[in-house]
């Protein structure tokens, strides 16, 4: 099998506040056009890692590099700038604007270097914008402001406001929270397709099983602050580490 | 949502005010020149209010700092800089908008204010610069700056003062040019920034923008916007005092984007100089109790329509 460059590496990070540790020392690391999730239970760090990887926290310790640059510390424009876009667990979306101008908003953005002189002699590319409406299915609601939508069709307009950006790593956090079976299988297909199709890594946080196995991808468990398994689906379901601490010791 | 009226609405008002010195006499089409002087002062307002949603308390500084550098440079206090009213002009818009870059530097500068914290900012800015002005012996101290002579030709002719005509296409003219590059930017990928940062400020620095730049070249074009108002202003008015660049200015712009409707440039425009002209006309007809009767006016509007006058009664189209 063909190896892809390492695009993401986390290196022994930990994220202390006051006297709690969110992270602790904690290892990942991530394969250019890799679909990879992270599960593990409420408080186990999982926002708080992406908090590190988009610079809205500076780890207390550790490292994050990403495609050989070292990203710690910098701020979220900045690293967005680098090529990492991040899919908020409520849904980042503009609910005012229409989905239109939701998605021409990181289009704009495409380019890593949206400074004021560039984005006033530009206009939004609408071939773009359609071609993305059509990817999620939100083709026939173009001008319909976002906090119209349903809730799935919102969780669906933020991923294509991360795909607007062409960042390299797409990170979701949560991306179906709050929904029905039905609508989690349509996000489940939607997320395969940004890697099979378009190329993309992806890196997504969940807690609900059922979703994880229709990803069908790589699963890395936390728990504590730190990694406690890797493996497939099926793998870490049968890890006792992962049992105990979904389920707890026996008495 | 970015809002904008019907087209046919925005190209009938501009009509309208291209033929009213046709139906108007030269008191009363002199009188429409100084609300134009106030719809360009709104609309400066409306671009960092409505599109971007920063609500600024003391954009009168800017209308001031123009107003007072017209005055100064006509009535050659600063020789450096001679006496034209053009150069009065120029230097009154770019003034506005150091003033502005210079406030906004230090409000957005660091972790960066927002909302009500940069609103009081704004307010107490306006309250010491009144203060400042009135106490500065300089630019006239409590009584302002008199005698600033009207606007003059181009050229050498007999008259050299423009006519209230003349006067009037001028303004028009500048506050014309003003709204379509306001348009023009609105419409733009920077004009969806705006909105987007008035929508989820936080969301849109995820996406690699900077924010504060953003908010910084608003804030400072709209300073400069203030700045040609209080110029042309001066012209038109023949002096300068510091109310102009104080806290009740600020407010009663305010009061003018807020009946028009801030969402949208055109109806706080318009909504600039229907509050004037409804002023103009309470106080002839009500004498001591016109105040009472605006005040009772902004509270209804308020409340019956939040979004503005103009955005209710002309029923705004959706979205771009």
């Amino acid at each position: 099998m063909e190896t892809t460059p390492q695009i993401l590496e986390v290196k022994e990070v930990t994220m202390r506040f006051g006297g709690i540790v969110a992270l602790d020392g904690l290892n990942l690391s991530l394969r250019a056009g890799e679909l990879r999730c992270i599960l593990g239970p409420n408080g186990c760090g999982k926002t708080t890692l992406f908090n590190v990887l988009t610079g809205a926290l500076r780890p207390t310790s550790g490292t994050v590099s990403f495609q050989g640059a070292m990203i710690s510390g910098k701020s979220p424009a900045a690293i967005a700038r680098l090529g990492i876009s991040r899919k908020f667990q409520v849904p980042g979306i503009y609910p005012e604007l229409s989905v239109i101008e939701n998605i021409a908003l990181p289009l704009a953005a495409a380019n890593r270097h949206p400074g004021v002189w560039s984005l006033l002699r530009q206009r939004p590319d609408r071939a773009r914008i359609a071609e993305l409406m059509g990817f999620a299915g939100l083709s026939q609601k173009g001008h319909v402001t976002a906090a119209e939508l349903s809730h799935g069709e919102k969780q669906k307009l933020e991923v294509m406001m991360l795909l607007a950006t062409d960042a390299d790593l797409l990170l979701l956090d949560e991306p179906t929270a709050g929904m029905s079976k039905g609508e989690t299988s349509a996000i489940a297909a939607l997320i395969r397709k940004l890697t099979s199709e378009l190329g993309k890594t992806v890196l997504v946080i969940e807690h609900d099983m059922n979703f994880v196995r229709e990803l069908d991808c790589p699963v890395t468990v936390m728990a504590r602050g730190t990694v406690i398994a890797d493996g497939s689906y099926d793998e870490v379901r049968h890890d006792p580490r992962v049992i105990e601490c979904y389920l707890g010791r026996a008495a | 949502m970015t809002r904008r009226l019907p087209l046919f609405l925005t190209i009938g008002i501009w009509v309208l005010l291209l033929l009213a010195p046709l139906a108007l006499d030269d008191w009363r089409i002199s009188q429409l020149a100084q609300f134009l002087t106030y719809g360009l002062f709104a609309l400066s307002l409306a671009f960092i209010w409505g599109q971007a949603g920063i609500l600024c308390f003391g954009q009168a500084i800017f209308f001031g700092i123009g107003a007072y550098l017209m005055a100064l440079i006509t009535l050659g206090k600063l020789p450096l800089l001679g006496e034209s009213q053009w150069t009065g002009i120029i230097l009154g818009a770019v003034g506005g908008g150091v003033g502005a870059f210079g406030l906004a530097l230090f409000m957005l500068g660091g972790r960066g204010l927002s909302g009500a914290h940069l609103a009081i900012v704004t307010l107490c800015a306006a309250v010491v610069a009144e203060v400042a002005a009135q106490r500065w012996d300089f630019i006239g101290g409590f009584n302002g700056l008199l005698g600033v002579p009207p606007l003059v030709a181009p050229y050498t002719r007999d008259d050299m003062f423009l006519s209230s005509n003349e006067t009037y296409f001028l303004v028009l003219a500048i506050v014309m040019a003003v709204y379509l590059l306001l348009l023009l930017i609105s419409r733009s990928s920077f004009g969806t920034l705006l909105a987007a940062i008035r929508s989820n400020e936080n969301r849109t620095r995820y996406f690699g923008f900077d924010v504060t730049v953003a908010k910084l070249f608003a804030f400072s074009l709209a300073g400069m916007i203030s700045g040609l108002a209080g110029a042309l202003f001066t012209a038109q008015f023949g002096f300068v005092s510091p109310p102009l660049v104080g806290f009740g200015l600020s407010t009663e712009v305010l009061i003018w984007v807020a009946v028009g409707g801030r969402e949208v440039l055109l109806a706080a425009f318009v909504g600039a100089i229907f509050v004037r002209w409804v002023e103009n006309l309470l106080s002839d007809k009500l004498g001591q109790y016109w105040l009472l009767a605006m005040g009772l006016m902004f509270i209804f509007v308020v409340i019956l329509a939040p979004r503005g006058l103009f955005g209710r009664i002309l029923n705004l189209s959706k979205s771009r």
